[in-house]
C-alpha cells in the first residue's frame, strides 16, 4: 500500500516536472540562443562559446533598431496609462462599491464588454482619428488607447477589494469628526493598499505585454518593445540571437514583478470573479 | 434630546423602518431591545446620518437633521462590528476622533484623556497593540472607548457587550452607567438581551418589524405588557401563558377545564383568551387562588429551583425557595397559589400579530 | 439632494475617459456604413453592404472556421492541461511547491514574444524542436509551413502562454473548496475515483469554467501569436478574424470593410459570452448544492 502511493506520488512529480520542462525550455532556450556568436548561430546547438555581444548589439541600437527607445517607450505610456487609470478608476470604483445607482452598474459593464471586445474594432478608427489629431505615433495617443486594457483591469478588481471592505469603518471615520474625503484617505485607502499594488503591477503587465496598439498607432517615435523586437526578425538573415536577446531584455519587467505580485494574482486575472 | 417621527427605510424590498416614531429625553438612558432584524441597528444609523431615510424626520436638541452630514450631528456611535481601524493600534483608534478637525485636542490633552477612558475600561495594557492582536472582549471596549473619549450631544451604543465574557458583561453593566460620560450624555443603547435592558434603561423601548411596539420604564414594561411577545421578551423562565375562554362567572377557563382562575377584568363570555403568570409570582402554599397539579421537573438554580408543574393539559413554571420544594418528586402532587392582581390577560395570539394584553379595571 | 449626487462625481472621470473609448467605437460602428477607404477619403454610404459582402465572401467563412478551430482547440486543451496541473501541484509534494512558484511566468511573457520565442524553436532547418527530435526519427517536420501544422503551432503557442491562467484560477479553486463533504467521503471510503468524479469535478467546475470563459472569448479574437508566428499563412490557412480584419484594414487600407470584420466578430464573441455566462449560472448553483 505505502509502497504503491509512494510510487504513484513519484509519478505525478515526474508528469509536474514534464509540464514545467514545456513550460520552461522556450525561456531556458532563449537564453541560450542569446548568448551566441552570430558565427556559431547555424552550426551548433548546445556547444558554443557564450558571448554578451547579442545583448551589446540589441541596447547598443546598431542595427538600426533603437531598443532602448522603445524599452523607455514602454515604460513611459506603460506607467502613464496605470497612473491615468488609477486616478479615474479608483474613485469610480469606490462608488460603485459603496452606492448601488443607476450610472454604476451600466459604467461598469461596458468597461467589462471592453475586455472581450477585439481590439481592432476600435483601433482601425482610432488608427483615421489619430492620423486627424496629430496623436498618432505619440505618447498621449498611446497612453489613451490603453485605458481600454488598464482601466477596466482597474475598476473591477478594485471595486472588489472596496466591496470586501465593510463600510462601517468609514462611517466610525464620519462620526469621529473626518469628512468624507478624510474618511476615504485615511481609512478606505490605506485598508486596499495591498490591492492598489498588486493590481496596479498587474495592469502595468498588461499593458508592456500589448502588442495590437502599438503595432497600428506608433511608427518609430512612441513604438515599444513588443513591435520592436518582431523587428529583429524581419530583413533577409534574421539574426535569431539578436531576436532572443531582444525578446528576453523585453520581458524581464514583467517577469520580475510577476513574481513579486503573486499572490493576489487570482483576483486580477479573474477580474475578481473568483475571490482568493 | 433624540426624536425620530415616522421614518421609513427601505432597502431594495425589505423594509427595515415602518413608520418608527421614538424620543429620548435629554440626558435619558433609553434602551431599544428588539430581536436581529427589528431595526435597532437602522434606528441608530439613521439618527447618526449614516442612513437616509426615505420619509420622516429625524431631529436632534430640537432640530431637523434633514441634509445635516454625520460629522456635523456631534453624535458618537458604537458599532458592533466594533469598525476599529485593523492598521491601527488601540490607542490611535482611542485617538482618532480627537485628532479630528472636529474634536482636536493638544497632544498632551488627548493623552490624558484617553488614558483615564482606558483606565477605566480596563485596556491600559493594551493600548499599544495593534487591534489585530486583540481578543473580541478587548475590541468591543476599545471601541466604546473611542466613543466616551469625546464629548457627545448623544451615544448610540449598538450592543457594545455582546461579545464580553459572561462576567465581564456583567460587571459593564454595573459599571457603564456609572461612568461619568454616560450619567450626563443622552444615551440611545441598542441590545437584544432583555436583562440588560432592565438592568440599564431609564426607559426601554420595544422595537418589532421596524415600528416600536412599547415604550416605558422597566416596571411598566414588566407590569403592563403591549401584548404577549413583550411579556415573553422579558423575564427568565419565561412567564406562563396558559390559552382558555372567558366563563360565564367572568372567570378564565383553561382550554382542557382543568384550570381555573378569577379574574378581576370584565370580558365578554367565551372570548378566547391567554392568561400570563411570571413564574416568581407563583408560589407554593402561599396566599391566594388555589391549583393543583402534579411535579413535571425540577431544576435547581442556585438558592432558587425552577419546578415545571402539569395542571391538566397545560403546563407552568414557577421559580420557588429552595426551602419550598424540598422533597418534590416528579409525578408528586402539589398545590400551587397565584395572587388574582398578578395575572395578565391577552387577547388569544392570532396569526397576523401576537395577542394584545387587556387593559384590567384595576 | 446634495448626498444623492456624490457617487455621480466620483465616476464622472470614468464615465468620461469611458465615452472617449466609446466613441472609435462608435465611429467605426459608423464607418461600416460607408465605403470609406485609403483610395476613397471621400466615402458615399452604402448601407449594409459592407456586411453583405463579409457574408458573401468565402473567405470569411474559412476565417470565421479557423477561428473557432483555434479557439476551441486552444481552449480545450489549455482547460485539461490547466486542470491536471493544478490537480498535481493542490498534492503540494516538494517538487510541487517548488514547481508552483514560477508557474506563472509564460503567462506573464507577451503573446507576441512567446510567439517570436516558438517561432525561433521551430524553425523547420536550424530550430531547437527538430533537432531534438531528430533521435526519435522525427527530423525536419515542417511545422508552420503546411496549414495544418500552423494552426497547431499556433494553437501550441497559446497553450504555452495560457495553460498556467487556467491553472492558476483551478489550484485557488480547489484550495477554497469546503473540506468537510471530502472527510465525509474518506470516512465512508469512498475511492479517489468516485471522490474525484463525484465530489471535486463538480465543486470545481464553476472555477474552471470561468477561466474556460476567459480563454475562449479571448481566443476568438486571437492576433498576437498568429501575426508574429504564421502571419495568417501558409495562404490562408491561419487567417483568423482579426488577422482578417488587420490585412483588410490595415494593408490594404479598406477601413469600413475591416471594421465590418470586427463588428461581426464582436457579435460573436458577445453571444459566446451571454451563452457561456448564463452556463456558468447554473453550473455554480449546482456546485452549491454538491458542496452542501
Amino acid at each position: 500500500m505505502t509502497l504503491q502511493k509512494r510510487l504513484l506520488g513519484w509519478l505525478a512529480d515526474a508528469a509536474l516536472i514534464l509540464y514545467f520542462v514545456f513550460a520552461l525550455f522556450p525561456i531556458a532556450w532563449m537564453v541560450i540562443l542569446s548568448l551566441k556568436p552570430t558565427n556559431q548561430l547555424f552550426s551548433t546547438y548546445f556547444s558554443f562559446s557564450p558571448t554578451f555581444d547579442g545583448y551589446r548589439t540589441v541596447l547598443g541600437d546598431s542595427e538600426g533598431i533603437p531598443f532602448v527607445r522603445f524599452f523607455v517607450n514602454s515604460l513611459v505610456v506603460s506607467v502613464g496609462a496605470v497612473v491615468l487609470s488609477l486616478v479615474v478608476g479608483l474613485p469610480a470604483a469606490y462608488a460603485s462599491a459603496r452606492w448601488r445607482f443607476k450610472g454604476s452598474e451600466n459604467l461598469m459593464f461596458t468597461l467589462l464588454s471592453f475586455r472581450f471586445a477585439p481590439e481592432l474594432t476600435v483601433i482601425i478608427p482610432l488608427f483615421v482619428l489619430y492620423q486627424k489629431l496629430g496623436l498618432f505615433d505619440t505618447y498621449v495617443g498611446m497612453i489613451w488607447v490603453l485605458q481600454l486594457v488598464t482601466l477596466p483591469l482597474i475598476v473591477w478588481i478594485m471595486r472588489s477589494y472596496f466591496a470586501d471592505l465593510t463600510p462601517e469603518l468609514e462611517q466610525a471615520a464620519l462620526l469621529d469628526g473626518y469628512s468624507r474625503k478624510q474618511a476615504f484617505f485615511k481609512v478606505a485607502l490605506p485598508l486596499v493598499k495591498p490591492g492598489v499594488a498588486a493590481v496596479s503591477l498587474l495592469a502595468f503587465i498588461f499593458a508592456w505585454n500589448n502588442f495590437v496598439f502599438p503595432l497600428i498607432l506608433t511608427s518609430n517615435e512612441a513604438q515599444t518593445v513588443t513591435v520592436g523586437a518582431l523587428s529583429f526578425l524581419g530583413g533577409d538573415r534574421p539574426k535569431y540571437n539578436l531576436t532572443a536577446a531582444a525578446a528576453l531584455v523585453s520581458v524581464v519587467p514583467p517577469l520580475l514583478l510577476a513574481l513579486t505580485i503573486q499572490r493576489y494574482l487570482v483576483r486580477g486575472l479573474s477580474f475578481g470573479a473568483v475571490k482568493s | 434630546m433624540i426624536r425620530l417621527e415616522g421614518v421609513h427605510k427601505t432597502y431594495g424590498k425589505t423594509t427595515a423602518l415602518d413608520g418608527l416614531d421614538l424620543e429620548v429625553q435629554e440626558g435619558e438612558f433609553f434602551c431599544l431591545l428588539g430581536p436581529s432584524g427589528a431595526g435597532k441597528t437602522t434606528t441608530l444609523k439613521t439618527v447618526a446620518g449614516l442612513e437616509q431615510p426615505d420619509s420622516g424626520t429625524v431631529e436632534l436638541d430640537g432640530k431637523d437633521m434633514a441634509g445635516v452630514e454625520p460629522y456635523d450631528r456631534g453624535v458618537a456611535m458604537c458599532f458592533e462590528s466594533y469598525a476599529l481601524y485593523p492598521h491601527r493600534s488601540a490607542y490611535d483608534n482611542l485617538a482618532s476622533p480627537l485628532r479630528s478637525p472636529r474634536h482636536r485636542l493638544p497632544a498632551a490633552e488627548a493623552r490624558e484623556r484617553i488614558g483615564a477612558i482606558a483606565e477605566l475600561l480596563g485596556i491600559s495594557g493594551l493600548l499599544d497593540r495593534p487591534v489585530g492582536q486583540l481578543s473580541n472582549g478587548q475590541r468591543q471596549r476599545v471601541a466604546l472607548g473611542r466613543v466616551l473619549v469625546r464629548p457627545a450631544r448623544a451615544f448610540l451604543l449598538d450592543e457594545p457587550l455582546s461579545h464580553l465574557d459572561a462576567k465581564l458583561r456583567q460587571q459593564m453593566r454595573a459599571e457603564l452607567k456609572a461612568i461619568g460620560a454616560v450619567r450626563r450624555t443622552t444615551t440611545l443603547y441598542v441590545t437584544h438581551d432583555s436583562l440588560e435592558a432592565l438592568a440599564l434603561g431609564d426607559r426601554i423601548g420595544v422595537i418589532r418589524d421596524g415600528r416600536i411596539v412599547q415604550t416605558g420604564t422597566r416596571e411598566e414594561i414588566w407590569h403592563r405588557p403591549f401584548d404577549t411577545e413583550v411579556a415573553r421578551a422579558f423575564g427568565r423562565p419565561r412567564i406562563n401563558l396558559l390559552p382558555g375562554v372567558i366563563a360565564s362567572d367572568g372567570g378564565f377557563r383553561s382550554a382542557d377545564g382543568k384550570v381555573e382562575l378569577p379574574l378581576g377584568v370584565p370580558v365578554r363570555e367565551n372570548t378566547d383568551v391567554l392568561v400570563g403568570v411570571r413564574p416568581r409570582d407563583i408560589t407554593i402554599n402561599g396566599p391566594g387562588h388555589e391549583l393543583t397539579g402534579t411535579v413535571y421537573v425540577t431544576e435547581v438554580l442556585g438558592r432558587s429551583v425552577e419546578v415545571t408543574v402539569r395542571l391538566g393539559e397545560q403546563q407552568v413554571s414557577l421559580v420557588a425557595p429552595r426551602a419550598d420544594t424540598a422533597g418534590l418528586r416528579p409525578d408528586d402532587p402539589v398545590r400551587l397559589t397565584v395572587r388574582p392582581e398578578n395575572l395578565l390577560l391577552f387577547e388569544a395570539d392570532r396569526p397576523e400579530r401576537p395577542g394584545r394584553r387587556i387593559e384590567s379595571t384595576r | 439632494m446634495r448626498l444623492a449626487l456624490r457617487p455621480y462625481f466620483l465616476i464622472i472621470p470614468a464615465l468620461l475617459l469611458t465615452c472617449g473609448i466609446l466613441y472609435p467605437f462608435g465611429l467605426g460602428l459608423y464607418y461600416t456604413l460607408f465605403d470609406f477607404s485609403a483610395s476613397k477619403p471621400q466615402p458615399d454610404m452604402v448601407r449594409f453592404e459592407n456586411y453583405e459582402t463579409v457574408f458573401t465572401q468565402e473567405a470569411f467563412w474559412n476565417s470565421a472556421w479557423v477561428t473557432v478551430l483555434y479557439a476551441v482547440g486552444a481552449a480545450a486543451v489549455e482547460t485539461v492541461l490547466g486542470v491536471a496541473v493544478a490537480l498535481l501541484l493542490h498534492r503540494s509534494s516538494i517538487v510541487g511547491r517548488v514547481l508552483e512558484k514560477i508557474l506563472i511566468l509564460p503567462l506573464m511573457i507577451a503573446p507576441v514574444i512567446a510567439a517570436i520565442m516558438w517561432k525561433l524553436m521551430l524553425q523547420p532547418s536550424v530550430g531547437v524542436i527538430n533537432y531534438l527530435l531528430k533521435p526519435f526519427g522525427l527530423g525536419g517536420v515542417q511545422w508552420t509551413d503546411t496549414p495544418t501544422g500552423a494552426l497547431l503551432s499556433s494553437i501550441a503557442v497559446d497553450v504555452w502562454v495560457y495553460t498556467p491562467f487556467v491553472a492558476i484560477l483551478a489550484l485557488a479553486g480547489l484550495r477554497s473548496l469546503p473540506t468537510s463533504p471530502f472527510e465525509a467521503a474518506a470516512v465512508d471510503g469512498a475511492g479517489w475515483w468516485y471522490t474525484f468524479r463525484r465530489l471535486t469535478l463538480p465543486m470545481l467546475w464553476p472555477y474552471v469554467l470561468v477561466a474556460v470563459i476567459f480563454r475562449f472569448m479571448d481566443s476568438l479574437k486571437v492576433f498576437d501569436i498568429i501575426y508574429a508566428l504564421t502571419e495568417g499563412g501558409p495562404g490562408d490557412s491561419t487567417v483568423v478574424l482579426q488577422i482578417r480584419a488587420y490585412l483588410e484594414a490595415i494593408r490594404f487600407q479598406r477601413y469600413s470593410f475591416g471594421i465590418s470584420y470586427t463588428i461581426v466578430l464582436w457579435a460573436v464573441v458577445y453571444l459566446a459570452a451571454m451563452v457561456l455566462v448564463r452556463h456558468l449560472g447554473k453550473i455554480q448553483r449546482k456546485a452549491a448544492e454538491v458542496s452542501k
